[in-house]
C-alpha cells in the first residue's frame, strides 16, 4: 500500500513538475502611436 | 494602455517608457499569459505594436502539422518559425528536456500603420538559453 502511493507520488513530482516550470518568463513590446 | 495591459489575465506588472515606446510585461508566478491578448489589449488602446518578443520556458514538441513547437504550457504552445536556432531544438522534439528561449513572437507587417492584431502567432527564436 505504501509502495503504491509513493510510486503514485513519483510519478506525480515526475509528470507535473516539468510542466509547472514551463512559462513564459518574460515579455517586451514596442509600441507606435503613445501619447 | 498601460492599464488596458494591467487588467490582463497572468500580468503582474507592465513598465512602459514613452520615450522609446518600450513596453515590459512581467508575468505572474502562477498566471497564464496570452500574447494574442496583451496585442488585442494594445489595439484597442488606440497604439500600434511594431514588435512583440518573449523569453519562455517549455519543452519542443511537434504539433498536429509536424512542425516544431515550444509548448510553455499544458495547452499552449507556440509552432517555431524555421530556422538555423530551431534546427538546434530538432533533436529535443517529444523528449521531456525544458529548454528556455528568446525569441519574436509578432512584428507589424510592412506598409500598414495599424493593423487588426493577429489570431495566430509564430515564434521565431532567436536565442537558446543555456541552462
Amino acid at each position: 500500500m505504501k509502495r503504491t502511493a509513493f510510486m503514485l507520488v513519483l510519478l506525480g513530482v515526475v509528470v507535473v513538475v516539468p510542466i509547472a516550470e514551463a512559462q513564459i518568463k518574460h515579455i517586451e513590446m514596442r509600441v507606435e502611436g503613445m501619447t | 494602455m498601460k492599464q488596458h495591459l494591467g487588467r490582463q489575465s497572468g500580468v503582474q506588472k507592465v513598465d512602459v517608457n514613452l520615450l522609446d515606446g518600450k513596453v515590459d510585461v512581467t508575468p505572474a508566478d502562477d498566471g497564464r499569459i496570452d500574447p494574442i491578448q496583451l496585442l488585442k489589449a494594445t489595439y484597442d488602446s488606440g497604439v500600434s505594436t511594431a514588435e512583440l518578443g518573449m523569453t519562455a520556458r517549455g519543452k519542443i514538441v511537434k504539433d498536429s502539422s509536424g512542425d516544431l513547437a515550444l509548448q510553455v504550457e499544458p495547452n499552449q504552445a507556440y509552432t517555431l518559425e524555421p530556422n538555423e536556432q530551431s534546427k538546434q531544438l530538432e533533436s529535443l522534439a517529444g523528449a521531456e528536456t525544458m529548454v528556455t528561449v528568446r525569441g519574436q513572437l509578432y512584428k507589424k507587417p510592412v506598409g500598414k500603420k495599424k493593423p487588426e492584431p493577429p489570431h495566430q502567432l509564430k515564434l521565431l527564436v532567436l536565442e537558446v538559453q543555456k541552462e
